[in-house]
Formats: structure tokens, sequence, C-alpha cells
């Protein structure tokens, strides 16, 4: 299986908008996907991830800027012009034709006449090959939802589109179906742009990731660098979990910033701080639950210098198996979470105990305290 | 009103799954028995006494007795085939008309009316609430000689090619085919659309996306898509709207003349005023029976029992 | 060519709103000529401006006598209707038993015949049973022309509401009574609505059957046939309209009604 190769299948949006009214679904946006990559668009609903989709499919009509498709323009065309198609959410098989003709659908459309074999060797593809006479209602969710890959990826698009394809899945099968996306994108090397709220469906598929939050996409990159380089507290929070620390620039010494915070010394390697650091600044410093240790109140002499420290005491904890999760009650910071591999437990780490967290600096990041402390923890969500 | 019905379901092929088994055996008995003696004593009965009226002999005076005289169905089909035919041809028409009329109207409330929806739905149903004889009547201004739409369709020469089809005569409207077909075109058509609209406003709007996406245009969307899965609408509002068409006999009464009298005005007159009751009782079972048949057959061919 | 591609976005739309205007123009011309003043016995040609029929709406023998005997007929007709179908619907929905298929069929066959053979039929019977014609006659018949649609109407609700419901009630302590009371018959209740008024208008407006069993009797829409021989008078346009409007003012604020409650909801 090949992609035409007429000028690449990059996704370029340029400026991109959509209003409704007064409401603004997706502010103006740039974003180019690179022909081949798995692209993922990550948030909660109402972020506008999906409008951003439907615009580059084609179902909904830019209020400004423009969609380019390699070379070629496609900001009006309608989607049945377009090289792209879509993985519906729940899938929309059509329920009066068989799964054959669903997937023979697009074929058909374009005045293929023989689509026999093109069919039969797609339902083989995704393992349906038994099933090409049934109609969708008879078949499981997650048959249901290789047909609808099937049906949009015989068309050879120059982009696949998948809107939250995963959701109405349960679990177990979600994890099985993200593994078989992976591999049918690795073989056909076609360009994949995902939309999800699952940010764990993210990070395993795509290659890329952009969140987006309330119409603009927050921050672009990598999954890896997106989680260990947050640059707004918006990312921080809904990729997983940060502690986030409200501290005051003390110095610059070398290519570390030295803050204060409560009393504390915190150092914060200059790279990984996205926030403008002024002497008597405020920076909101973060720091990932499992990058932490944790050592009794007594055992305080035994931490290794130059490592970030902070004390507290231990609010709550949950044995979940791999790891426990404490809550630790810190002065610099009411709800501070550390999550600790279970190897060595330590039996006095119980709610009550005084304990020093520490971790190395390298693994602290800074961002812009202007922003909202808690944005993308769901605790603005349920404010607003 | 009649649109939080929806679609009677004209089509006994699609059933609904069986309910549990449950306690109290005999109380579905209890509950249906009142209804369904209703039913049998005052429809099916009198089918029956219909059914014996029609190979009766006799006369008013002496009284009828059976004599199994099937010669009344030979001798009434010899004389009232014009008005049978008519019938057939007039509900057909109609119901062709309601379809290409109603078809849009139902579109465009299920899928383009927006918040005009349930405005526009009023409107369709309620001209129900004007009584039908007082609605029907108003097409006789409408079509009146000297008014405004005879005058359009003579001054762009459409009547001289209806004339020419035998749809209407000379100068007129009134008292012709036309405007008998017109009167029932229009008094069914709420029944075309209610049920089409039911069925239009089920199909998952995604459908329509996803045929878009797949390379078809908005034409082949509708012949692919749209259309297929309104099939159980369209069974439900052709049947509604013909059975109905083909008995009625106030459209030919009121709007037209004895040239386009119907099967019903026939059935009317032999029972009412005539009282040749066992012609009346054979025509009226002649009716029944060709329905059914079509009916049947009509179900059998559009095949919506395996439709989704 | 901007207007071309305008016409063909919307072509529907425009035809759409060509079928409601054939839908409406005879409620206007009805509306119009309910102000006017005929001269001759037929209201079929506009004359010129007048109040006078809406003045004097029962000015015309006999028509108001036969409006009220026909909601008299609709109304008992609608309760008839209303308990026996429901009763089947019931029985049909939420038990299992025996000729069920006959029993669809039975329901189905009414609604599937012509008028006008049911009413030559029932009259076979009445007239083979010596029946004295007039208001019961006229009742018999509608309430068996009304009950398959409310059959119908109520069958649709009770299918689509969740059996767990019933479940639930039961789990509550609900006895079969009240689980009867305060769940399914509230759930059931819209359905219900929707039959009875099915009933009500069909009833109300019915002709071809009432016209066969009706012997002397006569019914509104019996009054309007028989003035489309002897001369049509501007009342029975006053009435027309006034239906009209109190069908649309009644659906109106019946949806105001669920706005709001579901406003107050959300």
């Amino acid at each position: 299986m090949t992609t035409s190769n007429d000028g690449g299948g990059d996704v370029r949006l340029t400026g991109i908008s959509k209003t409704y009214g007064s409401f603004t679904a997706v502010h103006p946006l740039d974003l180019t996907v690179p022909q081949g990559s798995f692209f993922a668009l990550l948030g909660a609903s109402g972020c506008g991830k999906t409008t951003t989709l439907r615009m580059i499919a084609g179902l909904e009509e830019p209020s400004g800027g423009s969609v380019h498709l390699g070379d070629q323009e496609v900001t009006h065309l309608p989607p049945y012009k377009r090289p792209v198609n879509t993985v519906f959410q729940s899938y929309a098989l059509f329920p009066h034709l068989d799964i054959f003709e669903n997937v023979a659908f697009g074929l058909r459309r374009r005045g293929i006449k023989s689509v026999k074999k093109q069919v039969e060797s797609m339902l083989e593809l995704v393992q349906l090959g038994e099933q090409a006479r049934k109609k969708p209602h008879q078949l499981s969710g997650g048959q249901q939802q290789r047909v609808a890959v099937a049906r949009a990826l015989i068309n050879h698009p120059k982009v696949l589109l998948l809107d939250e394809p995963l959701g109405a899945l349960d679990l177990k099968l979600r994890r099985q179906m993200q593994l078989e996306l992976k591999r049918i994108q690795t073989e056909v090397g076609i360009t994949f742009v995902h939309v999800t709220h699952d940010q764990e469906e993210a990070m395993t598929m795509a290659d890329t990731v952009a969140v987006m939050n309330a119409g603009r996409v927050e921050q672009l990159g990598s999954p890896s660098d997106l989680y260990e380089n947050p640059t707004t507290t918006f990312v921080a929070n809904f990729l997983g979990t940060s502690n986030l620390i409200e501290a005051e620039v003390d110095t610059r010494s070398g290519e570390d910033i030295v803050l204060r915070a409560g009393g504390g010394k915190l150092v914060l390697p200059g790279s990984r701080c996205s926030a403008p650091t002024t002497a008597g600044g405020k920076v909101l410093v973060g720091v990932r639950p499992e990058k932490i240790s944790l050592a009794h109140a007594d055992e305080a002499g035994a931490v290794p210098e130059g490592r970030n420290r902070i004390t507290g005491r231990i609010a709550d904890s949950s044995f979940i198996g791999v790891s426990t999760q404490y809550v630790i009650d810190s002065p610099v910071c009411p709800e501070f979470e550390v999550y600790a591999q279970n190897i060595d437990r330590d039996a006095r780490l119980v709610p009550g105990a005084e304990v020093v967290l520490h971790w190395n600096p390298a693994h602290t990041f800074g961002l812009d305290a202007a922003q909202a402390i808690d944005a993308g923890t769901g605790a603005d969500e349920a404010a607003a | 009103m009649a649109a939080a019905t929806g679609a009677p379901p004209l089509t006994p092929g699609t059933e609904e799954p069986k309910p549990p088994r449950r306690r109290g055996r005999l109380t579905p008995y209890w509950l249906l028995l009142p209804g369904l003696l209703w039913l049998v004593v005052f429809f099916a009965l009198p089918m029956i006494y219909q059914a014996s009226t029609s190979v009766q002999t006799g006369s008013l005076e002496d009284g009828y007795k059976v004599t199994w005289h099937f010669v009344t169905y030979w001798d009434a089909l010899a004389e009232y085939w014009p008005q049978f035919l008519r019938s057939v041809l007039y509900a057909a028409a109609a119901t062709v008309l309601c379809l290409l009329l109603g078809y849009p109207l139902a579109y465009l409330i299920a899928f383009r009316a927006g918040r005009w929806r349930n405005l526009i739905m009023i409107l369709v149903i309620a001209p129900f609430f004007t009584s039908f004889l007082i609605r029907t009547l108003a097409w006789k201004t409408i079509l009146a000689d000297s008014g405004p739409v005879v005058g359009a369709l003579n001054t762009l020469h459409v009547l001289d090619v209806t004339s020419w089809l035998g749809w209407t005569a000379g100068d007129r409207v009134l008292a012709t085919p036309l405007a008998v077909v017109c009167g029932l075109t229009y008094n069914f058509l709420p029944f075309m659309i209610l049920p089409l609209y039911t069925s239009l406003e089920r199909i998952d709007g995604r459908l329509h996306e996803a045929a878009g996406d797949l390379y078809a245009k908005p034409s082949t969307t509708f012949r692919k898509v749209t259309f297929p899965l309104s099939m159980p609408g369209v069974v439900s509002g052709t049947l509604l709207t013909f059975i109905p068409a083909a008995g009625d006999y106030v459209n030919s009464e009121l709007l037209g003349s004895t040239d386009t009298r119907m099967i019903g005005n026939v059935i009317q007159t032999q029972f009412l005023r005539i009282l040749d009751y066992p012609t009346a009782a054979a025509l009226s079972f002649i009716l029944m029976a060709t329905i059914l048949f079509m009916v049947t057959f009509y179900i059998r061919r559009s095949g919506t029992e395996d439709l989704v | 060519m901007p207007f071309v591609n305008w016409l063909k976005r919307h072509l529907v739309v425009i035809a759409g709103l060509v079928t409601l205007g054939y839908l409406l123009l005879p409620n206007i011309v009805v509306t119009v000529f309910s102000f006017n003043k005929p001269k001759g016995r037929f209201n079929y040609a506009w004359q010129q401006f007048s109040l006078d029929a809406w003045k004097d709406p029962c000015g015309v023998a006999d028509m108001c006598g036969s409006l009220s005997l026909s909601l008299q007929i609709a109304f008992w007709a609608t309760l008839g209707a209303t308990a026996l179908g429901t009763m089947i619907a019931f029985a049909l929905v939420r038990y299992r038993f025996r000729a069920r298929g006959a029993v669809n069929s039975m329901i189905f066959l009414p609604m599937a015949m012509p008028e006008v053979v049911m009413a030559a039929s029932l009259l076979t019977l009445f007239l083979n049973m010596g029946a004295q014609l007039g208001f019961w006659t006229i009742l018999i018949a509608h309430i068996m022309f009304c009950l398959s649609f409310v059959v119908v109407a109520v069958k649709a609700r009770v299918m689509s509401m969740d059996p767990r419901l019933e479940q639930a009630a039961q789990d509550l302590y609900a006895g079969p009574a009240q689980t009867f009371l305060r769940v399914t018959l509230p759930i059931a209740a819209p359905g219900i609505a929707a039959g009875a008024l099915l009933s009500f208008a069909l009833s109300f407006d019915d002709f071809i059957i009432t016209n066969f069993n009706a012997g002397s009797t006569v019914t509104f829409p019996m009054f309007v046939w028989g003035s489309a021989q002897r001369g049509t008078p501007v009342q029975i346009n006053v009435i027309g309209t006034a239906m009209f409007l109190v069908a649309v003012l009644f659906v109106l604020a019946s949806m105001l009604i669920t706005h709001r409650r579901t406003k107050q909801k959300a």
C-alpha cells in the first residue's frame, strides 16, 4: 500500500479559526503536521480539537485562515473533493449497507468498477475477512471500529483523520486497538491526525502531540518533551500530575536559577524555565510526583547535598500496587503529591509522619506565575 | 399532534422483540378483552356480514336471502370498472404528488429548519384542526373559474396542455380530474410528511458527513444514503396516502363532476340512496380485497423487513 | 453564477416552503372568507368585508347544535378509545401471550382499510341487527376506528421505556399496583395524551364513517357537507378559523410550558 506522493502529505493550517456567533471555538491557529507522522490533538471536551479536525476534513467551513494538503489549498473544497478521510466518532457506518459495501463506498463513488480485490485485502488487513456480508449492527464495537478504519484507509487518503476513534470501547479493547492502529499506521505510512481527550492514548500512539485548551494550542511536541518540560500550567496539570510551588527569584548562578520558597531554597535549570526571571519576580516551580524521593525527618541528614528539598507531613497515603501515592502537607504547597515505587518501604512513612522531600534539580521546571495555578486539573472547570 | 405518534407501523414486517414472560398469566387477556371484543364485533363481524350481503338477493320490501349469487360481483365490476380504474389512478397520482411535494418539506424540517423546526411542524399539523370539509371547500374558491390560479394557468397556456391530456376541460379546473387529484393530494399530504419526517429525523447526521467524506457528492449522498434510509417512511407514507385516497369520495363530490366519480362515490350512492345493498357490499368487498392485495404485494416488494 | 449556486444550495428549502404554502393556502382562504359578505347562498367568491358572521357565529339554523353534538361524540369516543387502546397497548408490550400476531393484525387492519369499506360494512351490521342509527351508532363507530391509533401511540411510548425502571420501583418496595401508578403510568402519559388528542381530532373531523351510520343525526362535518349542496353560510368559516386558532394557541402554550420546564431543569 502506498500513499500518493504529489507534493507530500503535509497538513498545513495557517491562521485557521472558527467562530460561532460570539463564541470562538478555535482561535487563529498555525499548525504543520509532517507527512507520515502520527499526530494527536489532545484536550478536554469543548477545547476546539474536534472543530480543528473537522475543518481539515471539510465538514466545517473555517471562519478565517487556510488549509493546505501538501501544495494544494483545500480551504473551501467540500469534503467529497478532498483527499482526506475520517474515522468518525462512533463510526457512522451505513446501517443499510453490509460491511463489504461500507468499505467499498468511497471507491465506488470515485467510479472504480472492480473493487472486490481491494476491499477483500483491506478487510484482511483489519482481520475482518469473514464478516464481509454482515450488517454493521451484527458486529461488536471493536469490529465496527476496524470497519470504520478500513472504510477510510481503502481510499489511500493523504491524511487519515480520527475523531475519538476509541471512545466507545472498553478499556481493555482500547489498549488493544491503540496498538493495532499504531501498527496499521506504520504499515501504510499515511499521516494520521488523531483527536482525543485521553492523554494516555495520545502519548502511547502519537509522535507529536498538540495540547489544546479553549481554542488555542497550548504546547506542541513529542510526548516525552511535553511531559518532562511543560511550558504552561495547563499542560503541566493536564498531562499527568504536577506539583506546582509558588517561588520568588533570588539569584542566578551560572546556568541555574536560585529561588526562594517558604524559607527554603530551590534550584531550577535556566533552560527549563519558560518564564521571565528577574530578581524578585515570581515563578511557578514544578516537579512531577514520581521524581521525588521521600525520607523520614529523622534521616534528614542523609539526604545528599545539591538536591532540592522541602519539608512536610504525610497527610494521606494509598497503596496502588506498583507504587504508593502520598499526599504531603507542606508549608509551600498544601497538597504535594509523591509517588514512591514499592522497593524498600519505610514503615515509618505513615500519615502524620514528618518527612523531607528531595529531588534532582534537573527535574525541576519553571512556569510563568501569571497563569492560574490549577489550570487543567479539572478543578478550574468545575469552578467555571 | 399526529406527529407525537409518528408513523403508525404500517409495515408489519418490522416486529418488536418479544417481552419477557411475567407472572399473572391471565392479566394480558383481561387487558385485551374489551378492546379486542370491540374490534371483533364492530370491525371484523361487519366484514363478514358484508361478505354475506354481497351474495344475497331480494329486495328492500321482501327482505334479502343468501343465495350465493356471485353474479352480483361480475355485474358490479362490469358496470363500475371505470370508477374502479379511476380510483386507482387518482389515488396513485395523488400518492406520487404527495411524495414529490412532501419529501422536500419533511427533509427541510428534519435537516434544514434549525430553530424553525417546531414552528413548521405546527404549521403542518395545525390545518388538521380545521374540519377537512371546510378546507376542501376552500379549494372551490382557489380554483374558481374567474380566480387568479386559473387565470395564471390560462395565461401560461398550461391549461391548453392539461386539456389536451384530458386532465382539465376547456378553461376550467374545477369539476375536472386535476381538481380532484389536487384535492386528494392536499388532504393526505400530512399523512405523507409525518412518517417521512419520522424516518428522516432518525438518520444520524454523521452518516451524511461520512458519505461526503467518502467522495459522495450531495446528490449521491441523497441517492445512496438518505433515501435508502428513509424507505420505511416512504413505504408507510405512500400506504397512508394511497389507501384513504382510493376509498375517498369527498374530493370527487366537492371538486369533481359526474365524469370524475370514484368507487367511493358509487358505494356511497348504492348504499345510501339507491339502497342496492348487495351491489354496494360487493363493490366494497372488491375495494377491500384490491387494497389488501396491493398493500401486501407492495410491502413484500419494497422489502422493508430487512431495513434497519 | 452566484445566483444559480444559491438556488442549488437552497432548492430543498424553497421546495419545502412551496409545499408548506400549498398546505396552508386553504386555511388562509377559510380565514379571509370568514370576513366575507357573499351575495347568494354560496361563500366562494369575495364580495365585501364584513364582521357579521363573527358577531353572530350561531346565526345559522342547526349549525351550533351539530357542533356541540360533534364535540360530545368526540369527547366520549376519545374516552372510550383511549381506555380500551391503552389496555391493549400495555398487554402487547408488557406481556407475552398466545396469538400476538393475530392481535397485532387486528389492530393494524382498521388503519389499512379504506374508510368507506368500514363505513359500509358497519352499516350492514347495524341494518341486520335492526339498530336505531344515531348518537350511539356514531359513537360505536368512532371508538372502533380511533382505537388502533391509540394503541400505536401508547405502544410506541411504552416500548421506549426502560423495563429496568419498573424493576427499580419493585426493588424499592413498590407493589405491582404502586409500580403501575407511580412509575409506569406517569412515563406512559405522553403517549396516552398523544393517542387521546389524535382520537379527538379524528372523531371530531370524521365524515365518511359518520355519514353512513348517523341516520338522521347531523354532526358538524355532516352539516358542512349538507351546506355544500344547499349553500355555505359564512359562519362555517368562522368556526373553521376559530378551531385553527384555538389549536395553534393550544400547541404553542403546551410548547411554552415544556420549554419552561426543561429550562428550569437545566
